[in-house]
């Protein structure tokens, strides 16, 4: 036997471990087209010159233009943000209003500049790129983008118009204009193309992982089936052989029959423990358990449950200790059912599982919850044995996760095995703790658990009048 | 039913029962020497096991699945391994196999095969077993097809 307590806990899985984004629009700036992206940019651009017929030609033609364009990019910027102000669609990106349109129609007689910089290589494709991810970023949908690129076409054609009278020399220059504003387009939506694969990509580790969360609470569903299908057998087992054998006239004398009628009601309490810890931890997992908080007289609760167990323990020649009696106890705030249900789960654990020896029950009042220092006063429960004690490594174990930890003790010992797991959750409904030490002689085992004590101000009060104050549900 | 309609094969039978439920270990005993006037030896100790084997003292045994505090060479057991144990043992000291019926609270679809399959077993009853005629019937078969 390596351990003695009770062995199969169910999860009472922490929620929220991980929060999953939101798909989202990509990062800004680097990350954006970063490492592999920049080299698929790259490509990206060269492919487009080509299949635009960009050539040096085109380049040298829109260096030229620059000079003589530059006067036209204030009113460009005008008429573009004016036809932008039709569409309402569109315009609510602006979130800035005026101040934003003004700083807006700078930047984009910047862009316009960038055109006829001569220059259109790696660099330059990051930055135009870029440019599409602020718009994917503001949600402005690609059509709109599309759009406005007409604008600035048919501005640039008038322009064009009043430059060059003479029309193959307007001609030259248009081609190679409108080759750059397919070029910088085909850049700024790529980001859109870009955006949607990376959502959903998103959207698609989000589905993997939800995927593999079902899978996993499908399997700690399955086990806790064949688990409990496994713990309700053994006792029907012993509750129908015997009262079959009885039926089938095999007993030898109406004593023997006696005899087994008890085995039958034995193993009939058994099962109805197991039942109902099998709703409970049912209703807990349900986020249906309701706790009737009052205030507590823990000495009462501690002098009716002692006795419960005291039988058993005499049975076996242990003794126990009430080292709780000597002081006064302040009331807690509990569930006073409740209360009792995880004492006696802790000082029947103790009990079973202790062969030699003593079990020792103890309550003190800290000043934190057992695991963070609190401004709260907090009555501390402690059950004390000198059995095996649990390793190490299984301390956390035996109170949450599904888990059988050693689920033959359950068996040698009977029970449902979710004592501790029922034990911890309402302990926490209640806004206490509870943890597992070696015993004060390092073996045996000490179970601890925290329940809140009524404020000072309230103490006396509380005492005359037991009255149910408040419900609390479960705070999952 | 019962003992009469089925008069056991052999007075001389021993069936050995290992099953760490000391009240289903009972029904079982019960069950076989009142319905089956078989003889019984229930124990844990896998020593023990061993010896009755050898000595064929035991013709038979009942296993149950999962035991808690049954231990070979220094760790746990199960039934499953056991079933293993015990046939090899029975076949290199006797000479002859030791029929095995599993008796276990594992009822999820897939058990009965893996188990089966995984132990050597002959035969296999889920839990409850509570008919005394109806286990016996599967010892008195188990016996007469070895
Ligand atoms: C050919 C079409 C367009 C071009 C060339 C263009 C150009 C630009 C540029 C150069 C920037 C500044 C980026 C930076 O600061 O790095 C910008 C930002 C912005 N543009 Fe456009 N734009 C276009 C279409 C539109 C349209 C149709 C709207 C609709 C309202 C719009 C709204 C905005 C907004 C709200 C921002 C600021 C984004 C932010 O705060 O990150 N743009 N645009």
């Amino acid at each position: 036997m390596e351990s003695c307590y009770h062995l199969l806990a169910i999860i009472v899985r922490s929620p929220g471990a991980q929060q999953v984004p939101a798909p989202g629009i990509p990062g800004r700036s680097k990350d954006a087209w970063g490492g592999q992206e920049g080299l698929l940019l790259e490509s990206f651009l060269q492919e487009m010159k080509r299949y635009l017929g960009f050539t040096e030609v085109d380049a040298r033609h829109l260096r030229e233009l620059g000079p003589r364009m530059e006067k036209y990019f204030p009113e460009l910027a005008e008429r573009f943000y004016a036809q932008i102000r039709q569409h309402p669609h569109a315009f609510r990106v602006i979130a800035g209003g005026e101040a934003e349109i003004a700083r807006l129609k700078q930047t984009l007689q910047q862009w316009a500049r960038g055109l006829f910089s001569g220059v259109y290589d790696e660099r330059y494709a990051g930055d135009r790129s870029q440019i599409g991810y602020r718009h994917v970023r503001v949600g402005l949908e690609q059509k709109y983008v599309i759009s406005a690129m007409g604008i600035v076409r048919s501005y640039f054609s008038n322009c064009l118009l009043l430059e060059f009278p003479a029309s193959d020399e307007r001609l030259r220059y248009a081609h190679s204009l409108g080759k750059m504003l397919d070029l910088d387009l085909n850049l700024m939506c790529e980001s859109y193309m870009h955006a949607t694969v990376q959502n959903l990509r998103a959207l698609n580790e989000q589905l993997e992982r939800a995927n593999r969360e079902l899978a996993e609470a499908s399997r700690i569903k399955d086990e806790f089936l064949a688990h409990t299908s496994h713990e309700l057998r053994t006792p029907l087992n012993s509750i129908l052989g015997f009262s079959k054998l009885i039926l089938d006239g095999l007993c030898k004398s109406r004593e023997e029959e006696q005899e087994l009628l008890r085995d039958v009601f034995s193993s009939a309490q058994h099962l109805l423990g197991i039942v109902n810890d099998i709703l409970d931890i049912t209703r807990i997992e349900a986020n249906q358990m309701i706790l009737h908080l009052e205030d507590v007289n823990p000495r009462q609760v501690l002098d009716s449950t002692l006795p419960l167990v005291a039988v058993q323990a005499a049975s076996k020649g242990l003794e126990l200790h009430d080292l709780s009696a000597r002081r006064p106890l302040p009331s807690v705030r509990a569930d006073e059912v409740r209360l009792r249900q995880v004492l006696l789960n802790l000082l029947s654990n103790a009990v079973k599982f202790t062969s030699r020896g003593s079990v020792t029950v103890r309550a003190g009042v800290t000043g934190t919850d057992g695991v963070a220092p609190s401004r709260r006063a907090f009555l501390r429960f402690e059950v004390e044995d000198t059995g095996i004690g649990i390793p190490l490594e299984k301390r956390e174990e035996v109170f949450h996760n599904f888990v059988q930890v050693d689920n033959s003790q359950t068996r040698r010992y009977g029970g449902s095995g979710l004592g501790l797991a029922i034990s911890r959750r309402l302990v926490e409904m209640m806004g206490g703790a509870i943890g597992l030490d070696s015993g004060s002689q390092g073996r045996g085992t000490l179970v601890w658990f925290t329940i809140p004590v009524v404020p000072e101000a309230q103490q006396e009060s509380s005492a005359a009048a037991r009255r149910p104050r408040a419900t609390a549900t479960d705070r999952r | 039913m019962t003992s009469k309609k089925n008069p056991p094969r052999a007075a001389a039978c021993t069936v050995l029962i290992v099953e760490d439920n000391a009240l289903v270990a009972k029904f079982y005993r019960m069950a076989l020497e009142r319905a089956g006037d078989f003889s019984c030896v229930v124990t844990e100790d896998v020593p023990k096991m061993l010896a009755e084997v050898e000595a064929g003292r035991v013709q038979v045994a009942v296993l149950d699945v999962s035991l808690s505090g049954t231990q070979w060479q220094g760790r746990p057991i199960n039934g499953v391994e056991l079933a293993r144990l015990l046939k090899q043992h029975a076949a290199a000291h006797r000479g002859r196999p030791l029929p095995i019926l599993l008796a276990t609270a594992h009822a999820m679809a897939g058990d009965r095969e893996r188990l089966l399959a995984a132990s050597g077993a002959d035969d296999y009853l889920e839990k409850p077993v509570y008919d005394a005629a109806h286990l016996v019937g599967k010892i008195l078969n188990l016996l007469n097809s070895a």
